[in-house]
C-alpha cells in the first residue's frame, strides 16, 4: 500500500478495518464454494482422472499458485494483468513477466460493486470492482500493471476505475475487425504495447525471446486441442472439469499447464481405447456459447447441466473463458520481429469472435465457428448464456438463434445475474432443455 | 393400465388419473408450506373419487416448480414437457401451448407427437402472470373472478405499464385517481398482461393451433385480450388447469409402458 | 543429333530421379509441417530450373516446352509460376537471403498489388502488338510475305517471345550474351526491351528493370509476378468460358471451418486477399500462384483443401500437431 494519500477518482474511501472484515467474509465464503464446487465435479465422476488433482490445486485462487507468484514477484519479476483474453500474452512472457488474466467471478463482489456503478451493469465488471474494492483477487492484487483492452463499454470504464490503483495501459480495439485499416491501427496498438512492456519491466523484447514465448503459447493450443479433440467422441471427461483446465491456463505457469494437459490427455486416450466413458454416450450433448464464466462462483451453469435430470454433458463451448483463450495459434511466416508483430495482430484481432466486433457480414465468425463445432463435436443442443448487462451477446442471440434454426439445432436463451438465488429457477428451465433435447434423441 | 401425473404449482396442486389414456378423475389441494402433504392430500381425493387405492397405481409423474418434493413420483416431467403432451392430446392439431399459471407464463412449440420442440419461459417477473391480475383486482378492490366479465364491458382500455406487479399496481391506483371506468382499467390490466405473453409467443412464431392451459385459462377477460393480440383463435380445454398434471399422467403412461417392454 | 536427344532425355531422367530423391529426403527431414510444402518446392524449382538448363542448352524448340507449360496450365492453373518458373526460384532465393538478414519484408498496399495485376494485360498486349506496330511504323522495304512469317514467327518479334523466351538467358547465361559495357546483362526480359527499344534507351530501361526487380523482390515478395506478362498470358488460358470447369487444380476453402484469422492472408506471397475474403468454396483469382503456403500454414484443420478435381491433394492440418501418419 502507498503511504502517500491520492485521491481516488472513482472508488470510495472505505477504512481498512471495514476492507479486511468484508475480504475475510467474502474469501472465506468464496473458499467454501471451491471446495464444493470440486467436491461436485469429484462426485459426477467418480473416475477423475488423477492429472485433475494438479488443477484443482492450481484452481485454489488463495492456493499454490498465489504464493508461486509472489515468489517470483520478490524475486524481481512483474506481474501483468489483463481483461480480455485480446492483450498480448506472448509479448508478456517474452519481457519475462508473469500474465494473469484477472475477471472476477464472485457473486458477493457484485454486489459491492453496485457502490460505485448502477446495477445494470454487467456483473463481471461489478464484481471486478468489487473485488479491487475489498481486495479480494490475489492475482489482481499482485499484478503490476494491468492491460485493458477497449472492448465493450463495461471494459472501458472498469480501466478507468481501476486506475485509482494500477497502472493501466489501455489498448484500443477497431470494432470492425477485417479492414486493413483496423488491422494497421490494432498492430500499432501492439507495437506500442511492445514498448510499454518493454519500458515499464525493464527488458527488452528480443527476437529469440518473442519466437521463444510464442512458440510456448502454440505448445500449449496444441495441448488444448488435444484435450478439445479429444471430446469430440463419446464423453471421456466431464464438461466442467474441461472448462477448469482451460480456465486454469489463464493464471498458470503456461510450460507446467501444457505438460500436465498433455498428461491428462495421455490418459483420456488410454480411456477411450478401454471404451470408459464418464456417463452414457447417448446423454445430450451441449455446447455453451455467451457471457464468460468466471471460476470460482460462477460455475453454476456447467454445474447445474452437469447434474440435472435428465442430465446433459458439456462437449463445447464458445467462451472467452474457455474454448476461445487457446482456439487460436499465432501463426508466423517469417521469425523476423515486425512479422511476429503482426502474426500477434492479427490472432488477436482477427481470429476473435468476440460480439463486440463487426464486420462486412457482421460477426459471422461467430456463426461459424459455432455451426462447426455443432457438427464437428456432434452437439445436440446450444444454451446461449447471458448475463444481464451484458448487451453485445444478449443483441446477438437472434441472429445466432436464425443460423442455428437452419441446421435444426435448438437454441435457449438463459439469462441470469451474478445470484445463487435463481439456481432453482435455472434448474427448471436447464432441465426442460435436456428433457427436450432427450426426447429429440429418442424419436 | 392406472397411472397419475401430480402438478405441484405454487398455488394449488393437482393431480389427475388416467386409465387407458382417459381421464377418470381429477383432485386437487392449496400448497401452502408444505407441497407434499398437498400433494398426497390432491391424489388421495382423485382417487376415492375414482374408488382406487395406491396401490393401483402403476406409474407416477410428477411436473411443476415443486417436483423434487412430490410424494410417490416414479420420475418427473418438465412443466413445458408436461403441457406439450397435455395440449396435444387434448388438441391433436395444437402447435402451440401457451401456459399461463400463478406464477410463471410459458409458451412451447411442439410437434404432432406432442414433442415439446422450443420453449419460452416469462423472466423472472410475475407481471404476465397469475399473481398479476390478483394483485390488480386487489387494487380495483373487484373479485378475482369479476375481473373478466367485467373487463367485457369496456369499449376502449386505459394506458397502464405492466413491466412490474408492484409498480403496475400504483398506475391503476393513480388511474383509479383520475376516475377512469373500472371495466376500463380491468380491460388495460389484460391487455397488458396479453402484450407480454404474446410477445414472449411471437419468439417462438405463433403456430396454429395454439392452445392456452393454466389457471388464468379460466379468465374470460384475458382469453379475449390474448385472442385480440395473437391474431388468431385460441383453443382451451375443459379444465386448462389440470393440462400439466395430464401431460404427467400421459408421461407416466408411456414410461411405464416402456417399462413393461 | 539423336544421340543428343538420347542424352537430354537421360539427363533429364537423372534429374526428375534427384529430385524424387529430394522430395524424399524433405519429407523425412523436415517434421516440422509448417515449413514442409516450402521446401518441397524448393526442390523442385531446383530440379525444374535444372531441367530448363538442358532444354534451353540443347536446341529443343521453344514452341514445344510453350505448349506444354500452356497445357499443363489448363489442367493445373498457374503452377507453374509458383513451382517452376525460374525466375519465380531466383526471386524465392532472394526471400531466403532477405531472411538470413533478419529484414522484414514489404507489402504493397492493396490497390496498387490490384492495379498491377489488372495492367499486366496490358503489359501483355503491348508486348504482343508490338511487334505488328514496329513494323507498322517501319514496314519492310519490299513486301514479302515470307519475311513476315519469318519475322513473326522465327525471328525477334515473334510475338511468344515475350511468353518464355525472356527465361533463357537466366537459366544459361552465355547463350546469347547481352554484355552492355562489360557487364552481362543474362536476365529475363532485358533482351526484349532492348531488341524493342533500341540500344539506347533500351539500356537504361533494362538497367532500371534489373534493379527493380532484384531489389524490389529483395523487400517485396514476388514483386515481379505481380505484374508479369507470363503469368498473365497464362492466367488468361484460364479466363476463357469454355474453360471454366479449369484449372481443375485449386484451393478450396470451408466456410464454417474458417475463422478467419487472416494468416492465409499475411504469409501469401503474392498478396492474394481471395482466400481471405472469399466466404467458401472454390477460390477463384488468377493472382494465385498455387504455391500453397496458404494451405500449409492455415491451423485450422481441412479448412483449406487443394484439390485436383474432386480429389483432394493436400488440406491444411493442425500443424502443431506431428503427423499421425509417420
Amino acid at each position: 500500500m502507498k503511504s502517500e494519500k491520492v485521491e481516488k477518482k472513482y472508488m470510495p474511501e472505505i477504512s481498512r478495518k471495514e476492507i479486511d472484515e468484508l475480504r475475510n467474509s467474502v474469501k472465506t465464503a468464496s473458499q467454501k464454494i471451491m471446495a464444493e464446487n470440486i467436491e461436485r465435479m469429484k462426485k459426477a465422476d467418480p473416475n477423475r482422472p488423477e492429472v485433475m488433482k494438479y488443477f484443482d490445486e492450481i484452481a485454489n485462487l488463495f492456493g499454490q499458485r498465489q504464493k508461486e507468484i509472489l515468489a517470483e514477484k520478490e524475486k524481481g519479476k512483474k506481474v501483468i494483468g489483463y481483461m480480455c483474453l485480446f492483450a498480448p500474452t506472448e509479448l508478456i512472457l517474452a519481457a519475462d513477466a508473469i500474465p494473469v488474466r484477472v475477471n472476477s467471478g464472485w457473486y458477493d463482489t457484485s454486489k459491492l460493486g453496485d457502490r460505485v456503478v448502477p446495477v445494470e451493469v454487467c456483473p463481471v465488471i461489478r464484481s471486478t470492482i468489487g473485488a479491487k474494492m475489498i481486495e479480494l483477487s490475489p492475482f489482481l492484487e499482485l499484478s503490476d500493471a494491468l492491460i485493458s483492452v477497449l472492448t465493450c463499454d463495461g471494459m472501458t470504464k472498469l480501466s478507468e476505475i481501476l486506475s485509482d490503483y494500477k497502472t493501466i495501459w489501455g489498448m484500443d480495439i477497431p470494432r470492425v475487425k477485417d479492414s486493413s485499416q483496423s488491422l494497421r491501427f490494432w498492430n500499432d496498438e501492439i507495437k506500442h504495447m511492445k514498448a510499454q512492456i518493454e519500458e515499464f519491466t525493464g527488458n527488452k523484447i528480443t527476437r529469440k525471446s518473442l519466437k521463444a514465448a510464442i512458440e510456448q503459447t502454440q505448445m500449449a493450443t496444441k495441448a488444448f486441442r488435444r484435450l478439445q479433440d479429444l471430446r469430440k467422441g463419446p464423453p471421456v471427461i466431464m464438461g466442467r472439469d474441461a472448462m477448469l483446465v482451460n480456465q486454469t491456463y489463464l493464471w498458470d505457469d503456461k510450460k507446467r499447464w501444457t505438460e500436465k494437459t498433455e498428461a491428462l490427455c495421455d490418459e483420456l486416450e488410454k480411456r477411450v481405447q478401454r471404451k470408459e466413458w464418464v456417463c452414457s454416450p447417448d446423454t445430450p450433448r451441449v455446447l455453451v456459447t455467451g457471457t464468460p464464466m468466471f471460476w470460482p462462483d460462477n460455475w453454476k451453469l456447467p454445474t447445474l447441466v452437469e447434474e440435472a435430470n435428465p442430465k446433459g454433458i458439456i462437449v463445447a463451448d464458445e467462451l472467452c473463458s474457455g474454448e476461445r483463450i487457446l482456439n487460436d495459434p499465432v501463426g508466423v511466416d517469417e521469425w523476423s520481429m515486425d512479422d511476429m508483430l503482426s502474426a500477434i495482430g492479427d490472432r488477436y484481432l482477427m481470429a476473435s469472435t468476440c460480439p463486440c466486433f463487426t464486420s462486412k457480414d457482421g460477426n459471422e465468425d461467430r456463426i461459424n465457428w459455432l455451426i462447426n463445432k455443432v457438427k464437428e463435436w456432434n452437439v445436440q443442443g446450444v444454451i446461449y448464456y447471458v448475463v444481464r448487462g451484458c448487451m453485445l451477446y444478449g443483441m446477438e442471440y437472434t441472429r445466432i438463434k436464425k443460423a442455428l434454426d437452419k441446421i435444426n439445432i435448438p437454441v435457449y436463451y438463459l439469462d441470469t445475474d451474478y445470484t445463487r438465488e435463481d439456481v432453482g429457477q435455472m434448474k427448471t428451465r436447464v432441465e426442460a432443455f435436456l428433457e427436450m433435447l432427450t426426447a429429440r434423441v429418442d424419436f | 393400465m392406472i397411472t397419475v401425473g401430480m402438478d405441484l404449482g405454487t398455488q394449488r396442486v393437482k393431480a389427475v388419473i388416467l386409465k387407458n389414456d382417459t381421464v377418470v378423475s381429477r383432485g386437487q389441494a392449496f400448497s401452502g408450506f408444505d407441497p407434499t402433504k398437498a400433494a398426497e392430500q390432491a391424489v388421495g381425493e382423485a382417487l376415492k373419487k375414482a374408488n382406487l387405492k395406491i396401490s393401483d397405481v402403476a406409474y407416477f409423474v410428477a411436473t411443476g416448480s415443486a417436483m423434487e418434493m412430490a410424494p410417490y413420483a416414479n420420475s418427473t416431467v418438465s412443466m413445458m414437457g408436461a403441457d406439450a403432451k397435455a395440449g396435444v392430446h387434448i388438441f391433436p392439431k395444437a402447435r402451440t401451448i401457451i401456459d399461463v399459471g400463478a406464477e410463471e407464463a410459458r409458451a412451447v412449440k411442439c410437434d404432432k407427437k406432442g414433442v415439446m420442440v422450443d420453449f419460452v419461459v416469462n423472466e423472472r417477473c410475475a407481471a404476465g402472470a397469475g399473481a398479476f391480475i390478483e394483485a390488480m383486482a386487489r387494487a380495483l378492490e373487484v373479485k378475482l373472478e369479476e375481473m373478466g366479465p367485467l373487463s367485457l364491458k369496456a369499449e376502449r382500455a386505459s394506458p397502464i405499464n405492466a413491466s412490474c406487479v408492484i409498480f403496475g399496481e400504483s398506475d391503476v391506483v393513480s388511474l383509479i385517481h383520475r376516475q377512469e371506468s373500472k371495466p376500463e382499467i380491468a380491460r388495460a390490466v389484460f391487455d397488458a398482461m396479453a402484450d407480454r405473453i404474446s410477445s414472449m409467443v411471437h419468439r417462438l412464431g405463433v403456430n396454429p393451433d395454439v392452445v392456452l392451459v393454466g389457471g388464468v385459462a379460466k379468465d374470460v377477460g384475458f382469453v379475449a385480450s390474448l385472442k385480440r393480440k395473437l391474431g388468431v383463435d385460441v383453443l382451451i380445454p375443459e379444465f386448462p388447469d389440470f393440462a400439466g398434471a395430464l401431460g404427467a399422467a400421459l408421461a407416466a403412461a408411456s414410461r411405464a409402458k416402456e417399462g413393461q417392454k | 543429333m539423336d544421340w543428343e536427344i538420347i542424352g537430354d532425355i537421360l539427363r533429364i531422367a537423372v534429374l526428375a530421379g534427384l529430385g524424387v530423391a529430394g522430395i524424399l529426403a524433405i519429407l523425412i527431414w523436415k517434421r516440422n509441417l509448417a515449413t514442409r510444402v516450402t521446401y518441397l518446392r524448393f526442390v523442385i524449382q531446383a530440379v525444374s530450373f535444372a531441367a530448363l538448363f538442358y532444354v534451353f542448352t540443347y536446341s529443343i524448340p521453344l514452341l514445344y516446352v510453350l505448349i506444354i507449360v500452356f497445357a499443363m496450365t489448363i489442367v493445373l492453373g498457374r503452377l507453374y509460376c509458383g513451382w517452376f518458373c525460374p525466375f519465380g526460384f531466383v526471386m524465392d532465393l532472394i526471400v531466403l537471403l532477405r531472411k538470413a538478414f533478419k529484414i522484414r519484408y514489404r507489402s504493397l498496399p492493396d490497390k496498387l498489388n490490384k492495379i498491377l495485376h489488372q495492367s499486366r494485360y496490358v503489359i501483355l498486349l503491348f508486348f504482343l502488338f508490338l511487334p505488328v506496330i514496329l513494323w507498322l511504323i517501319e514496314p519492310p522495304p519490299d513486301f514479302n510475305f515470307a519475311v513476315v512469317m519469318a519475322q513473326l514467327f522465327a525471328g525477334p518479334f515473334r510475338p511468344y517471345s515475350v511468353l518464355l523466351d525472356p527465361m533463357i538467358p537466366l537459366v544459361v547465361p552465355w547463350k546469347g550474351p547481352l554484355v552492355v559495357n562489360q557487364i552481362n546483362l543474362s536476365y529475363p526480359y532485358v533482351q526484349d526491351i532492348i531488341t524493342y527499344a533500341g540500344q539506347n534507351i533500351g539500356q537504361v530501361i533494362a538497367i532500371a528493370f534489373v534493379g527493380l526487380t532484384l531489389v524490389g523482390s529483395f523487400f517485396v515478395r514476388r514483386v515481379w509476378c505481380r505484374f508479369c506478362p507470363t503469368g498473365a498470358s497464362l492466367a488468361v488460358v484460364n479466363r476463357f468460358k469454355g474453360f471454366k470447369w479449369a484449372p481443375l487444380l485449386h484451393i478450396e476453402k470451408d466456410e464454417e471451418k474458417c475463422t478467419k484469422c487472416g494468416v492465409c492472408k499475411r504469409v501469401c506471397q503474392s498478396q492474394v486477399n481471395d482466400v481471405y475474403e472469399q466466404k467458401g468454396g472454390k477460390i477463384n483469382t488468377s493472382m494465385c500462384m498455387l504455391c500453397l503456403r496458404c494451405a500449409e500454414m492455415c491451423p485450422y484443420e481441412d479448412t483449406l483443401k487443394v484439390k485436383l478435381g474432386n480429389k483432394t491433394l493436400f488440406k491444411s492440418r493442425n500443424w502443431l500437431e506431428p503427423s499421425k501418419s509417420e
